[in-house]
């Protein structure tokens, strides 16, 4: 009786099952080939430093970066890239490239994001900027020599400096615009993150009161961190205010 | 004794890196072959398919130009081998910036220029070991949990269960929620260069409505994120 009463397993699509196996193999090699990597190399010129010299209380607050920034990358940006996470994480520059590139192609394709055509499409987006990144990567590394006046003008540097505000300010239109997109559409799924948007907001502008932009410019190199900590308050105050109807889910035209 | 100079130009180095983009780039073709494939057979066209592989590599442009420029500054500080392999695989322009602007005064040298100048080959094995280790804390989620993490927000659902399509947006508004007020009040600059990228793809999008300036919709991102960046300058001049 109770067997009836359970939901069946869910079945998975072709494509996504696909990258549940074979691109968690691919992934675990290529792992396993990174971390191998400096061993083979300081290993040939007798220089593999011992396990203290390597982690110690030192090197731990560098450390802790890595640690914060990859489990929030992996909480936030799981979902939205959904099966072709295994490529976007094992390539890297996962919010100043895949993210963007991955909605991008859902909404180029007008697919809606964590579905089976969505999950395809984002795929093929993340595969084609993983490619042009390599190529364009290792022609700069190629021609580093010939190129490092370009890091001399002041503009360009400047320039560069500014990628991560640049990228927002260019992607927020379309954040907003990817959760309302196919035959139903979240109604006022902004208000679930108000919250967030006011402690962030505090947060920021107590630390520029308090020890001025040095310190609020700051915060940016603890925005790992911040995300692990936020995304539990957006999904609580999401579900609160969608039990109490003020975040609903319509159908597109009654939007 | 190899110094950190020796190892870092070593061609075993280089030709280990190569192999190991090789699989990169064999792994990525594999992926878009498969994620191809799928999409035609669950109806997108082939049409939508080539303006999704052109708008990629359009917009990928522009991000992976700024890459490149990053790579420059780690040239200096990891050599141009290991910072070409760290910003083609896991790393981060960001954090790999952040990571090698700090690693010299954890080693105990005054700048970048003197740890590449006078480091030894085990604390370029430390730097070495470090970041290959580091950046495995988001694939201990994604390797084991990563399948029933990505299916559990499946919007496939949503109509049986509208608040798993609530829920998948969290995470995307979330991001928006902790980057924006950082960016808006954390410093003048930052905030004047996204709210340039933002006006310009407000009046990108806008245009883009006229269907004769229709296609101006697959390089929104790519011109609004350049614009943006080129107003650097200008608004460092005025409030910098």
């Amino acid at each position: 009786m109770s067997k009836n009463t359970k939901s069946a397993p869910k079945v998975l699509d072709p494509f996504q099952a696909w990258c549940h196996r074979w691109g968690r193999v691919g992934t675990v090699i290529a792992l396993i080939y990174m971390v191998a990597l400096p061993f083979i190399v300081l290993g040939s010129f007798n220089s593999i430093p011992a396990f203290g010299e390597v982690f110690n209380i030192t090197t731990f607050g560098l450390l802790i970066i890595y640690i914060a920034v990859g489990i929030s990358e992996a909480l936030s940006y799981i979902p939205i890239m959904g099966s072709s996470a295994y490529l976007g994480f094992i390539t890297g520059n996962i919010m100043n490239l895949k993210v963007p590139v991955a909605i991008n192609a859902i909404k180029t394709a007008n697919q809606e994001p964590s579905t089976p055509a969505g999950d395809a499409v984002a795929a093929i987006g993340i595969a084609v900027s993983s490619i042009v990144t390599i190529i364009i990567l290792a022609i700069t590394a190629l021609l580093s020599s010939q190129l490092s006046f370009l890091y001399d003008i002041p503009a360009f540097r400047t320039a560069s400096d500014y990628l991560i505000p640049a990228l927002f300010g260019s992607m927020t239109l379309g954040l907003f615009a990817s959760t309302s997109s196919g035959s139903k559409v979240v109604k006022n799924g902004i208000m679930g993150v108000v919250p967030v948007i006011i402690i962030v907001s505090l947060i920021t502008l107590g630390a520029r009161i308090m020890g001025g932009t040095e310190a609020s410019t700051a915060i940016m190199g603890l925005v790992g961190p911040i995300i692990v900590v936020m995304l539990p308050v957006a999904i609580l105050s999401s579900w609160i205010m969608f039990k109490k109807g003020i975040i609903k889910v319509v159908d597109n035209d009654k939007k | 004794m190899a110094t950190m100079k020796d190892i870092a130009t070593s061609p075993l180095l280089l030709v280990l890196v190569a192999i190991g983009l090789a699989y990169i780039v064999a792994f990525s073709v594999v992926y878009l072959m498969k994620a191809y494939r799928r999409a035609l057979e669950l109806g997108v066209t082939k049409e939508d398919l080539m303006r999704v592989i052109k708008t990629s590599a359009v917009s990928t442009i522009v991000p992976a130009i700024s890459i490149a420029i990053g790579l420059f500054a780690l040239i200096g500080s990891l050599g141009t081998i290991w910072s070409w392999w760290r910003l083609s695989v896991i790393g981060s322009l960001s954090y790999e910036t952040l990571f090698s602007g700090n690693i010299a005064k954890v080693l105990g040298y005054m700048s970048s220029a003197e740890m590449m100048d006078t480091a030894s080959g085990r604390e370029f094995g430390i730097i070495m070991i470090l970041m290959s280790v580091g950046m495995l804390s988001g694939f201990l989620i994604l390797i084991p949990f990563g399948k029933k993490y990505a299916t559990s927000v499946d919007k496939s659902q949503a109509d049986s269960n509208p608040w798993k399509m609530v829920f998948s947006g969290c995470f995307m508004l979330c991001l928006l929620a902790v980057y924006v007020p950082i960016l808006l009040f954390g410093d003048t600059i930052q905030a004047a260069v996204m709210l340039t990228g933002l006006v310009v793809a407000l009046i990108l999008s806008i245009l883009a409505q006229k269907p004769k300036l229709a296609w101006l919709n697959d390089f929104i991102m790519a011109i609004s994120m350049i614009a943006g960046m080129a107003s650097a300058q200008l608004w460092t001049n005025i409030f910098g």
